[in-house]
C-alpha cells in the first residue's frame, strides 16, 4: 500500500515515538545516576537528563538503526554535560591537571614499583566495606577520571563502548581507568591512614 | 623482580579487556609473583566495591513520568499540514442525547484515569521497595563485614536519639519497651538511595538487625512489606512521615516484633 505523503511521515513519525521510548526509557536510571555523580546535585541532573533526552529525540532520525543506541545516548549526555555550567566550570578546574597527567598512558607504571599494593585481600576487603569512605573518594575524583569509572564500573561498558563516548582512543580509556583506580586507592590509603593516626 | 604488571594490565584483567595472548602472558607472571597477584585482587575488589556504591542515585518517579510525556508530545505531535486551524465553535443541535453521551464518556475518561494512577503507583511503590530492599541489604551486610564500632554507642534511646539532631532532616523516636532478647548496640548515620537516614543496630540474641529510618518519598511503601534478599529478612513499613527497612538474619517474627515497637514508638503508642 502507498501511503500519500503526510500519511507516511505521521507513520513514521509514530514509529519513531515508540522505538525512542522503547530505547530511551529503560536507560534512564543508568542516565540519572551518571548524571547525578557528574553535575553533584539533584536538579542539575534532571536538567541534563532532560536535555539529554529531547536532543536526543530530536536527532534520532540520524541514529542508525542496529548501532549502539546505549553508547550514542550516553554521549548526548557526556557532551550536554560538558557544555553545561557545571560542566564547563569543573572541566576548567581540572584541565591542567588532566593534561599533565595524559602524559603518563602506553602501558608506563604510574607509580614505582614499590607503589603496588601490599596489604593483605582481608584488610583491602575491611577497607572497601566502608562505602562512606569510598564514596567520598569517588568524589574527590576529577570529572574525566569519574566519567570513565562510571561508565566501566557502574555500567559494565566495554572499553570500546566508552572511547566512543568519550570520543578517545581505547589506549587513553584503558589508561584513564588506571589512572582513575591508582587515585582511588591513595584516596582510601590515605583516609585509612589519618583514621589510625586518630586512634593511635 | 623488575617487570612488575602496569596498572593499565591489571585493570585490564579485571575488566576482562585483555587478549588472549596478552591474558597468556598476564597469568603465567601472576602464577610467579605474589606482588602483582595481590594487587590484581585489590583492584578486583576496588571495582566490585565502586560498582555498588556507585549505583546510588534513582530518578524520581515523576521524571520518567515527565519525560514519557515529552517524547509523546514532541514525535507524536501531527506535522503542522494536518492540524486543524479552525476555532472551536459550539456544536448546533447537540441535543439531550449528546450531552448524556459526552457526560458518560466524561465519567469513564475519568475512572480510567484514575486506575491509571493508582496501577502507576502501585508499580512505582513495588520497584522503590525493591531497590531498598538491595542497598538496605547490601549496607547491613558491609555492616556486618567492617565489624567497626558504630558512630554513636550507646543501648540509650535518650543517647542515641539526640545524636542524630542536626545530622539528618528530620526526627523520630525510639521504643522505651524492646522485645525480649533484643538491645539497641547504637547507631550509624547513612545514605539511602542518595538522601540521609538513621542507621539503627540492634542485637536480636546473637543475631543483628538493622533499621533504616528515612523521610517518606513520594512514592509511598507498602505497609509491612516483606521481601528476601540474600538470605535476610527484610520488611519495610511507613508512617505519617517516616518509612522504614528492617534487615536481619534473624527468623521474621521476632523481627516483627521488634518493627512493631519502632512502629508504635512513631505513633507514640508505648505497648
Amino acid at each position: 500500500m502507498t501511503l500519500l505523503p503526510w500519511k507516511r511521515s505521521a507513520h513514521q513519525s509514530a514509529h519513531q515515538t515508540s522505538g525512542f521510548e522503547g530505547l530511551a526509557l529503560p536507560l534512564l536510571p543508568s542516565l540519572y545516576n551518571v548524571a547525578f555523580w557528574l553535575s553533584r546535585n539533584a536538579t542539575d541532573a534532571e536538567d541534563l537528563v532532560q536535555e539529554t533526552f529531547l536532543k536526543a529525540l530530536r536527532g534520532y532520525a540520524s541514529f542508525e538503526p542496529g548501532s549502539n543506541f546505549r553508547a550514542w545516548i550516553f554521549r548526548i549526555l557526556r557532551n550536554t554535560y560538558l557544555t553545561s555550567r557545571t560542566g564547563l566550570a569543573a572541566m576548567r578546574t581540572v584541565a591542567l591537571e588532566d593534561e599533565l597527567g595524559e602524559g603518563a598512558e602506553s602501558g608506563m607504571t604510574l607509580h614505582p614499583e614499590g607503589a603496588i599494593d601490599r596489604r593483605t585481600p582481608e584488610m583491602n576487603m575491611i577497607e572497601l566495606a566502608n562505602r562512606a569512605a569510598l564514596q567520598t573518594a569517588m568524589e574527590k575524583l576529577p570529572p574525566l577520571l569519574l566519567e570513565v569509572i562510571l561508565l566501566c564500573d557502574i555500567e559494565e561498558m566495554k572499553y570500546r563502548e566508552i572511547a566512543v563516548i568519550l570520543d578517545v582512543p581505547i589506549g587513553t580509556v584503558m589508561s584513564r581507568i588506571a589512572r582513575a583506580r591508582a587515585a582511588l586507592r591513595d584516596v582510601l590509603q590515605s583516609s585509612n591512614a589519618l583514621t589510625r593516626g586518630f586512634r593511635a | 623482580m623488575s617487570d612488575h604488571l602496569s596498572h593499565e594490565l591489571l585493570s585490564a584483567l579485571v575488566d576482562g579487556e585483555l587478549a588472549a595472548d596478552q591474558l597468556a602472558r598476564v597469568n603465567a607472571h601472576l602464577a610467579d609473583c605474589p606482588s602483582c597477584t595481590s594487587g590484581a585482587l585489590a583492584q578486583s575488589l576496588l571495582k566490585s566495591a565502586t560498582a555498588r556504591t556507585g549505583q546510588r542515585y534513582a530518578p524520581p518517579t515523576e521524571l520518567q513520568s515527565r519525560l514519557a510525556r515529552m517524547v509523546r508530545q514532541e514525535v507524536g505531535r501531527p506535522p503542522e499540514s494536518t492540524r486543524s486551524r479552525r476555532p472551536l465553535r459550539a456544536m448546533p443541535g447537540l441535543g439531550f442525547t449528546g450531552w448524556a453521551t459526552a457526560f458518560a464518556l466524561l465519567i469513564i475518561l475519568g475512572g480510567v484515569v484514575v486506575l491509571e494512577r493508582n496501577l502507576q503507583q502501585s508499580t512505582a511503590a513495588t520497584t522503590e521497595f525493591a531497590g531498598l530492599v538491595t542497598e538496605a541489604s547490601d549496607q547491613h551486610i558491609a555492616t556486618l563485614a567492617a565489624n567497626l564500632p558504630p558512630q554513636v554507642i550507646s543501648s540509650d534511646r535518650h543517647t542515641v536519639k539526640p545524636w542524630f539532631q542536626g545530622r539528618i532532616p528530620f526526627s523520630f523516636n525510639l521504643p522505651e519497651n524492646l522485645p525480649s532478647d533484643t538491645m539497641l548496640e547504637g547507631a550509624n548515620l547513612t545514605y539511602v538511595h542518595g538522601h540521609p537516614a538513621a542507621l539503627l543496630l540492634y542485637s536480636i540474641g546473637k543475631h543483628r538487625a538493622s533499621i533504616f529510618l528515612m523521610e517518606k518519598s513520594s512514592t509511598e511503601l507498602a505497609d509491612d512489606s516483606v521481601a528476601e534478599h540474600a538470605g535476610f529478612h527484610v520488611i519495610g513499613f511507613s508512617t505519617a512521615d517516616l518509612q522504614a527497612i528492617a534487615v536481619s538474619d534473624v527468623d521474621t517474627g521476632r523481627l516483627s516484633q521488634l518493627v512493631s515497637a519502632l512502629k508504635g514508638a512513631q505513633t507514640g503508642d508505648k505497648r
